[in-house]
């Protein structure tokens, strides 16, 4: 395969598509985000462990839940990724619409925690917990409100025609990755931020 | 034409055997989620249910990296370009624990405390 033809079909010399690598590379400087955040909370609650007591607040039925809801949304995102390989647009619509659901589903049961946390007077400013908590879960939930624009947008852009199995399974995948990353985000963050509070 | 065609079938078949490992990774997930829940309640030694949790969450972790996104399907760069932020991302935690994690450690001064 020539050079030019090589970057034609979005390949590089390593004979990885650009775009997945792309999306590969900016998931991994993300990670170094989010692990900023979640060890800011952990090492704060480490140090002040006295100064808020979260277990009277938190609702782990609820976020179980959300979990739950996630990891069934990066299953149907999964399903989408698939079809758009095997070229079945129907059933991708399908999972699509079904994944956008379960991330309105999640920023909804998000919202409802916040403002019910709000009325209980953990707010923003509430410590070091209120400040390290909202800025991780509500950073959480922005890449969370940018997937789902993101997978309307593809939503819209496949109703009018213009989509084709075979040109843009790989726009679909790099979708589906950063949506899967925000699954893991979670996983990790209902792990040490919320299930461990409730241990002993 | 019958290259493309042998290709073709191959392709689908590939893709058919992803749907079932996707289906019952996610039956996993659900159920791992719902262990999760119930262990935290249980009456047992709080070091024991932490490891234990730990690992479901690692479990879940790479599951969803190396299945649903694809990571043990593609090339071992992808892999590398995830794995050197996480690296960083962990080395971060581990870091701060032993510059802050101490009992020693403990600054008063910070406001709204």
């Amino acid at each position: 395969m020539s050079q030019a033809a090589s970057h034609d079909d979005g390949h590089h010399n390593l004979m990885v598509n650009n775009k997945k690598l792309i999306m590969w590379l900016f998931l991994g400087s993300d990670c170094m985000f989010f692990g900023t955040l979640i060890s800011t909370h952990l090492i704060y609650r480490k140090l002040y462990p006295n100064e808020f007591e979260p277990t009277s607040l938190f609702s782990l039925e609820l976020t179980s839940f959300s979990t739950f809801i996630l990891l069934m949304s990066s299953f149907l995102m999964a399903l989408s990724v698939s079809a758009m390989h095997k070229g079945e647009m129907r059933s991708f619509r399908r999972n699509v619409i079904g994944v956008i659901f379960f991330g309105l589903i999640f920023l909804g049961c998000q919202v409802y925690e916040f403002t019910h946390f709000i009325h209980e007077g953990l707010t923003l400013s509430t410590g070091t917990f209120g400040s390290t908590f909202y800025l991780m879960t509500g950073t959480h939930g922005v890449h969370v409100a940018i997937g789902v624009f993101w997978l309307i947008s593809m939503l819209f852009y496949s109703q009018s025609g213009k989509m084709e199995a075979h040109k843009n399974a790989i726009d679909v995948e790099v979708a589906g990755l950063y949506w899967h990353f925000v699954d893991i985000v979670w996983i990790v963050i209902f792990t040490v931020v919320y299930l461990i509070e409730f241990i002993g | 034409m019958s290259d493309t065609h042998a290709i073709d079938t191959e392709h689908l078949k590939a893709e058919n055997d992803k749907y079932y490992a996707f289906v019952n990774l996610a039956l996993l997930l659900a159920a791992v989620t719902g262990v999760e829940l119930v262990l935290v309640y249980l009456p047992f030694p709080s070091t024991l249910i932490f490891s234990i949790l730990i690992a479901l969450s690692l479990f879940k972790f790479i599951g969803v990296v190396a299945w649903f996104m694809h990571l043990i399907y593609d090339k071992l760069l992808l892999t590398l370009a995830f794995g050197t932020g996480l690296v960083i991302a962990v080395g971060t935690y581990t870091a701060l624990l032993f510059l802050l994690g101490g009992d020693a450690v403990a600054p008063q001064e910070i406001p709204g405390l």
